[in-house]
């Protein structure tokens, strides 16, 4: 025991040495997300000025801490300063932060987001002044952080950060407490898997440890494909330990002796930081046999993907960890009772592993605090969409939709119109359910699920016709073909909304579509295919009204199914400036310069060129606009 | 009682029954008697539960489960068919009906069709749509008509496909196919293949072999097992595609190798129309090999089959009578001195046709030139080959063993079944090693594979014998070097896995040892059987000798070689003649043999040759006067003066005696094509016109009465089908034949190897009658490595000029990456001779 004391200590010196370092501390967002919005090309830029300034600091990447939309994400500590976040930042003006910072001492109060500073002396206000505290944000403001905790905080890759943010404290107590008691613990705080169904955690558990065979499996499901989630992959960028410890604990619950992450190959740098970190964890002596004296021997192998949506279902995993096409099985049996190679098999979500470590580091009573009854504890949702703050949160279960959405996500630019939940097989939810509290029991009455965290916001310019025809496209594209149902009936409904937002719908459709839906539902073979048809019948139920004016008005009333538009020049806006006679590919428009041009509809392919130059070049004015047929002008 | 006791209580369709735990709800019910529409679903395969025409109500348990995954439980209340259910199937089933072609199953004038196969046309004429191969015998057509659905509310998604008709055997029409999975089960469950899977997802999911390769290039072995259990016309076999469904079946033998699979041959107006495996617990336990399933029926209803007797007159075949036929035959038989009468038999005959032959030169025309086709086929190793027999094993005890040697055995095309059982072997912890001159399905499981180079499998094999304990043999002669096992690994990785193959053959309990025809015809052959038997002794090994011919057994048992009589007996010994004269009722103090096999090679005249199913030459066989007997006429340049009509195996009944030592019968399933009459007919008639007693058979039992008094194996009787003891007492008298020299540099670089077909019937290539056989055996081509065609400026299809010391041939190559650098294989046409064998060669291309 005193080894890992010892380590913790020597880890938490460091910690406290970077904290009071003596050199400033430049951290960086370099997760996806921050990669993606160019935080790689700041890297570059800080390296650089750092160098030819010859300034002295040290430079961490840290993983995402939420807001994406003040991606790229730089930190810049000042020795005995609270450490300052600026938003948004490029390589030019990184320069300039930098070189201000380091060399005049002085913080960019115009262009910091916020500070993480705590319990501030005099001299820290005045240094601050005109920068808010980080967390005290709107969107930061009503979150929890429970299992993204140390993102963006800490060093993904550095071991030391993670035990001194008491890592590995829930393994050491899990292991202390024997199976049982680990069970009876996750039994206690309520937890329910995350992967989207709910299902209590403890129960699968138990479940599974009942059964004679002894060579069990512990598989963490990181095979994250909804379209817009990106919840587990921040995680593991951002805390890989925090979903190893958890994977750890629950293993040895179950009395698995071997573990496998699923995780889908599109995510290398989760990938190259998850097996960073296992290597870590194998020296610390959490891997291997008799870990930490307990006589509990577990590995750990991680299994890439290839990226099948379908894989995300326990036994379409499995078949694929097993070598086989990923295509789920009927049950019974169970994966608890025979999974990986017919041994029973425990497969928890990578957020449901990496809660674990704080329930059992302090306490199911601690965990209860947060969410309500039947729904403890906290959930990470990707907020996306049409929101004005998006990012990835988390928050106690319960809270309204409203809250999420308007006062975390910043609510939407154009007027409210729908949200969707759980990603493709959830539902489409309109106005009247933002009040609902965000929990297993209220979306699924909604006829939507919970899901693995992803929500879609949309507003008055989306087309919730469309949408659904997105989502069933996907599913059905993604549908492994085993079951009729699935493979046969998603087809049929993806060709009627088509038709539908085509313009040849007919009346008889919307029956159709209904009926089939729920064939498709009752009939499907696995939760791929009995959620598939979600989206189109919550948004049927909800926005019915839509429906039928595409169908009976050949009208998209938020001016998005391309089939039923018309483009127009309005005269009196038109400067005759041309650039959209140059853009137009068909020669659909014409005029002479100087005069308004006209816009003949039988050649116009409603390619949309002509809309953006004239709506973003000052010169031309606003003057094309599109509208749907058969609605307002 | 405790069975009993076991047995859960439940309700089904409100019957209260017992079931036994673990059954499911779908099994249930075809115990109790109830249907259940099935489509993925199948008896043999796993449950899979895709197509979701199963499903049904469960009292307690949400949506609608599927009964052919879900196992009953106690107390479970189960409803299979109530509105709900049988709505929800409706829906699904129009679901998959709206990607099948659907004219057959639903169509207006469907009722009326059947029965008056009416018309839309405005003249009267009888028709009828056949828009699919499998109309009336379709699983969907059942479940289209048990739920009586007669509308389609979805459109129509036709895949337009292209029909897959590249692969021989079977054509495969996706556009029909429902994805229920049935076909890649049974090729990975039952075949233990591999060769099918799903490809693409969503609603471009298809089936076939990964990478977009086709059939022949993914290592199909066209066993037609998916063929068979396709619920729809997806799969269909090219002869029996519009035959229609069968009006009765008969379980007989296959005739096609030793190993003597149980075939149920389909029979529609007196023909056969396919072949299909029967349930035979104890040789192939319903599989079959791509011979036995698809080229018997070819084979026996070609068309140039031979159907009336055809005397030469002039320059042409005159068609004549049997009587007259028989009465020629008997003429020139009376007047050619029996020292100058030979008869050629075909170890593809029954052995009652086998019996009657050898019985027929002795006794009736009183020559002792009678032989056998096997003799040329196992030539210098034919004595070790027998010698096999005496430590063979029944193939069902392949699962069982731990430790395999395979010797020159590919299981691909021919003894596929056999390969079925190995890689179950493999499944029960077995491990495989291979010898064999190329790579091939095997090397894929085995767990270590020998190539050596030709000429250097003895060796090899002795080195294995050695290292496995054997008493050093000739003497202390051993051998100093190591036996070069493959042309790739250095010597002492080489001996390091010999060793391993030692040890494990030596330490596991009873391995086995199973030989095929690779080697065969080596110039070493004997020598590498000889090793083999070695190995066995050394190692307490059995063996598996698994013949090319399906009734090789039965001709050494029936004496149809000169040197041995009924029982496999020897000749040569008095008492044996004695005891044979004696019941036969005449003497057998004949001339002496002539040794045909080198008469027909030597080109020297034979006064009359009496082929009966041999075709042992290209050329006609010098001889004054030829019978021809067989199923199919003498090939042109035979000019045979006597073509005798033969029944077919599927015409005659009878027996064969596989590798096994099982007797097996073999029954009629039609009659004769034409005028045809079995072998042993048209002998006993020419025997009883030529006034010899002993030939009044009329039926084939009467002369299975008389083989089991001299030969032990049928004294047993015939009902059981137990493999009985082979050992053959008598051993033939045999040619030495030339060896050629090794390869190396100079003039004749490469080495050339030779097999014979194996792949034959009566004297004839399966290639020779069978379309798809010609794709998959390619007798008369060369296998060449592609680096080595490279190097020779030769593409695939080229012309070659194949050069030897001696000789000299033009062959069409064929690039093949298994065939090892440096060597060449030739595989050899009907009637070819084998000549030295490895031999030194070069090649260039031919010039047009």
């Amino acid at each position: 025991m005193s080894d890992l004391r010892e380590i913790r200590s020597a880890a938490l010196k460091s910690w406290k040495a970077l904290q009071s370092s003596p050199e400033p501390v430049i951290s960086l967002g370099t997760a996806s997300c921050g990669r993606a919005a160019g935080a790689m090309e700041v890297l570059k830029s800080i390296k650089a000025t750092l160098r030819r300034r010859r300034l002295k600091a040290r430079v961490m990447q840290v993983g995402c801490i939420g807001p994406c939309y003040l991606e790229p994400l730089m930190d810049i500590a000042l020795p005995g300063r609270p450490r300052i976040s600026y938003a948004n930042v490029t390589p030019g003006n990184a320069r300039s932060i930098v070189e201000s910072c380091l060399i005049e001492g002085r913080p960019r109060p115009e262009l910091a987001a916020g500070h993480h500073g705590n319990g501030l002396r005099k001299k820290d206000e005045v240094f601050l002044e005109g920068i808010p505290r980080f967390f005290d944000l709107p969107m930061l403001k009503p979150q929890v952080r429970v299992v993204l905790r140390n993102c963006g905080l800490i060093d993904p890759e550095n071991l030391d950060h993670y035990l001194a943010n008491d890592g590995y404290r829930g393994a050491a107590k899990a292991l202390r407490m024997g199976p049982k008691k680990v069970i009876d613990e996750v039994r206690e705080a309520g937890i329910r898997g995350r992967g989207g169904a709910g299902f209590p955690t403890w129960r699968k558990w138990e479940i599974c440890r009942s059964q004679k065979e002894t060579e069990r499996y512990m598989i963490c499901n990181a095979d994250e494909g909804d379209p817009g989630a990106f919840m587990n992959r921040s995680l593991i960028e951002g805390d890989p330990h925090a979903l190893l410890e958890g994977l750890l604990i629950a293993a040895y619950a179950i009395g698995a002796g071997r573990g496998y992450i699923y995780i889908r190959a599109e995510y290398p740098l989760a990938i190259a930081r998850l097996k960073k970190a296992i290597g870590q964890m194998r020296k610390l002596g959490f891997l291997g046999k008799n870990i930490r004296n307990s006589n509990f021997d577990f590995d750990v192998t991680i299994k890439e993907g290839a990226g099948a949506f379908v894989c995300g279902e326990e036994t379409a995993l499995i078949a694929s960890i097993e070598g086989q096409r990923g295509m789920p099985r009927s049950r019974p049996p169970f994966p608890a009772v025979a999974g990986l190679n017919g041994k029973p098999t425990i497969i928890n979500n990578v957020e449901t592993l990496g809660t674990l470590p704080n329930v059992l580091r302090n306490g199911a009573e601690w965990y209860r605090q947060y969410g309500v009854r039947g729904n403890f504890g906290t959930k990470t949702f990707s907020l996306v969409g049409k929101v004005r703050r998006p990012g990835l949160i988390e928050v106690p279960l319960g809270m309204p939709l409203r809250q999420i959405i308007f006062d975390i996500g910043g609510g939407t630019r154009k007027p409210f119109k729908a949200v969707q939940t759980g990603g493709p097989s959830g539902g489409c939810l309109s106005e009247e359910f933002l009040d609902t509290p965000v929990d297993y029991e209220s979306l699924g009455a909604a006829g939507s699920i919970m899901g693995s965290g992803g929500l879609i916001v949309m507003d008055q310019d989306t087309c919730v016709v469309d949408v659904a025809r997105y989502f069933l496209n996907f599913t059905q594209q993604e549908s492994c073909g085993k079951c009729t149902p699935c493979r046969v009936g998603s087809r049929h409904l993806v060709e009627i909304l088509d038709r539908i937002t085509s313009g040849d719908g007919r009346p008889e459709d919307l029956t159709t579509l209904q009926t089939l839906g729920e064939t498709v539902k009752r009939g499907s073979l696995c939760g791929l295919g009995q959620t598939a048809p979600n989206p189109v019948l919550t948004a049927l139920r909800y926005f019915r009204p839509e429906f039928l004016q595409h169908v009976q008005e050949k009208c998209c009333p938020a001016v998005v199914c391309s089939d039923l538009l018309q483009y127009r020049v309005v005269a009196d806006k038109c400067t005759g400036c041309q650039r959209c006679v140059s853009v137009c590919p068909t020669g659909a428009i014409t005029g002479p310069r100087a005069e308004p041009h006209n816009l003949d509809a039988e050649k116009c392919i409603k390619c949309r060129a002509c809309y953006e130059i004239c709506r973003f070049d000052a010169i031309a004015g606003d003057a094309i606009v599109i509208t749907s047929r058969g609605g307002p002008s | 009682m405790s069975k009993q006791k076991n047995r859960i209580g439940l309700q089904i369709d409100n019957r209260n029954v017992q079931a036994d735990p673990g059954t499911t709800i779908l099994d249930l019910a075809l115990e109790q008697g109830i249907y259940i529409p099935t489509l993925c679903a199948h008896k043999d395969l796993s449950p899979y539960g895709g197509c979701r025409m199963c499903i049904v109500e469960i009292e307690g348990v949400r949506g609608l489960p599927t009964a052919c995954t879900t196992p009953v439980e106690e107390g479970m209340a189960i409803r299979t068919r109530t509105a709900k259910v049988q709505e929800e199937r409706t829906d699904v089933l129009r679901l998959i009906l709206s990607e099948h072609t659907s004219s057959c199953l639903i169509c207006d004038e469907e009722e009326q069709c059947r029965t008056y196969m009416g018309t839309i046309r405005k003249v009267g004429v009888t028709t009828g749509c056949r828009s699919c191969p499998t109309d009336g015998d379709c699983e969907l057509q059942e479940v289209v008509d048990y739920l009586g659905v007669k509308d389609l509310h979805y459109p129509i998604y036709y895949r337009n496909l292209r029909v897959e008709k590249e692969d021989p055997f079977y054509d495969r029409d996706y556009n029909l196919c429902i994805l229920c999975g049935r076909c890649i089960r049974v090729c990975q469950e039952i075949r233990t293949a591999d060769t099918l899977t799903f490809k693409q997802r969503g609603p471009h999911t298809v089936i076939g072999p990964a990478y977009e390769r086709n059939h022949v290039e993914a290592g199909c072995e066209f066993c037609g097992a998916c063929v068979e259990v396709c619920p729809t016309g997806t799969l269909s076999e090219k002869a029996r595609k519009w035959s229609g469904s069968p009006d009765r079946e008969e379980t007989s033998t296959c005739s096609m190798c030793g190993v003597g699979c149980q075939v149920r041959l389909l029979v529609s107006h007196d023909e056969i129309i396919g072949s299909l495996p029967a349930e035979d617990p104890l040789v192939n336990k319903g599989q079959l090999c791509v011979k036995g399933r698809f080229c018997l029926g070819e084979l026996v209803n070609h068309h140039t089959r031979a159907r009336v007797p055809a005397q030469f007159e002039i320059d042409t075949h005159v068609d004549v009578s049997w009587d007259k036929a028989i009465d020629r035959a008997a003429e020139r038989i009376a007047a050619c001195p029996p020292r100058d009468y030979a008869m050629l038999v075909s170890p593809n005959l029954l052995s009652e046709d086998l019996y009657l032959a050898q019985k027929f030169v002795r006794a009736a025309a009183g020559s002792a030139n009678i032989d056998c086709g096997a003799r040329e086929y196992y030539g210098q190793a034919f004595n070790a080959y027998l010698d096999l027999f005496g430590k063979s094993v029944p193939l069902a005890d392949l699962q069982q063993r731990k430790a395999i040697l395979c010797v020159g055995l590919d299981v691909r095309y021919g003894r596929s079944v056999v390969g079925v059982e190995l890689r179950r072997a493999l499944k029960n912890g077995a491990k495989i090693v291979s010898v064999h001159p190329r790579r091939h399905n095997l090397s894929l499981v085995a767990d270590a594979c020998f190539e050596p180079e030709p000429g250097q499998e003895a060796a090899l094999l002795e080195e294995l014998a050695r290292l496995a304990g054997a008493p050093s043999s000739g003497g202390g002669k051993a051998s100093g070097r190591t036996a070069k096992t493959s042309r790739a690994g250095t010597d002492s990785e080489d001996r390091r896995r010999l060793e391993r193959v030692a040890r494990l053959l030596s330490r596991t309990a009873k391995p086995v040892i199973l030989v095929g025809s690779e080697y065969l015809q080596r110039d070493t052959g004997r020598r590498i059987l000889e090793a083999v038997l070695r190995l066995a002794e050394c190692t307490g090994a059995d063996l598996m000798p698994l013949p090319a011919q399906n009734n090789f057994a039965g001709s050494v048992l029936m004496g149809a070689y000169h040197e041995l009589l009924p029982g496999a007996r020897s000749f040569a010994e008095r008492r044996n003649r004695v005891e044979t004269g004696a019941l036969w009722e005449t003497g057998l103090d004949l001339p002496a043999a002539r040794d045909i096999a080198a008469a027909l090679e030597g080109g020297k005249n034979l006064g009359l040759l009496h082929l009966v199913g041999e075709t042992p030459l290209r050329e006609r066989p010098a001889a004054d006067y030829l019978i021809y007997q067989n199923i199919y006429p003498a090939p042109d340049a035979y000019h045979a003066d006597l073509n005798l009509p033969a029944a077919a195996v599927t015409e005659s009944s009878g027996t064969f005696v596989n590798g096994e030592g099982r007797v097996q019968r073999v029954r009629r399933a039609v009659p004769p094509a034409g005028n045809a009459l079995p072998d042993w007919d048209i002998l006993c008639r020419i025997a009883r016109r030529l006034g010899k007693s002993g030939f009044e058979f009329s039926r084939p039992e009467e002369i299975q009465e008389e083989i089991a008094s001299l030969v032990e194996p049928f004294a047993a009787g015939l009902e059981e089908r137990d493999p009985r003891p082979l050992t053959f007492s008598g051993r033939l008298k045999l040619r030495k034949r030339r060896a050629a020299g090794r390869a190396g540099g100079g003039r004749f670089p490469m080495l050339l190897t030779k097999t014979l077909p194996e792949h034959a019937h009566r004297g004839f290539t399966l290639s020779t009658w069978v379309a798809g056989a010609r794709q998959l055996f390619r007798e008369g081509t060369l296998s060449i490595n592609p680096q080595d065609a490279r190097e020779a400026a030769v593409a695939e299809g080229d012309q070659v000029v194949l050069k030897a010391a001696r000789d000299e041939r033009i062959c069409r190559v064929r690039l093949q990456r298994e065939q090892p650098r440096g060597t060449l294989h030739l595989a050899l046409g009907q009637g070819e001779p084998v000549g030295p064998n490895p031999v030194p060669v070069r090649i260039r291309k031919h010039e047009v």
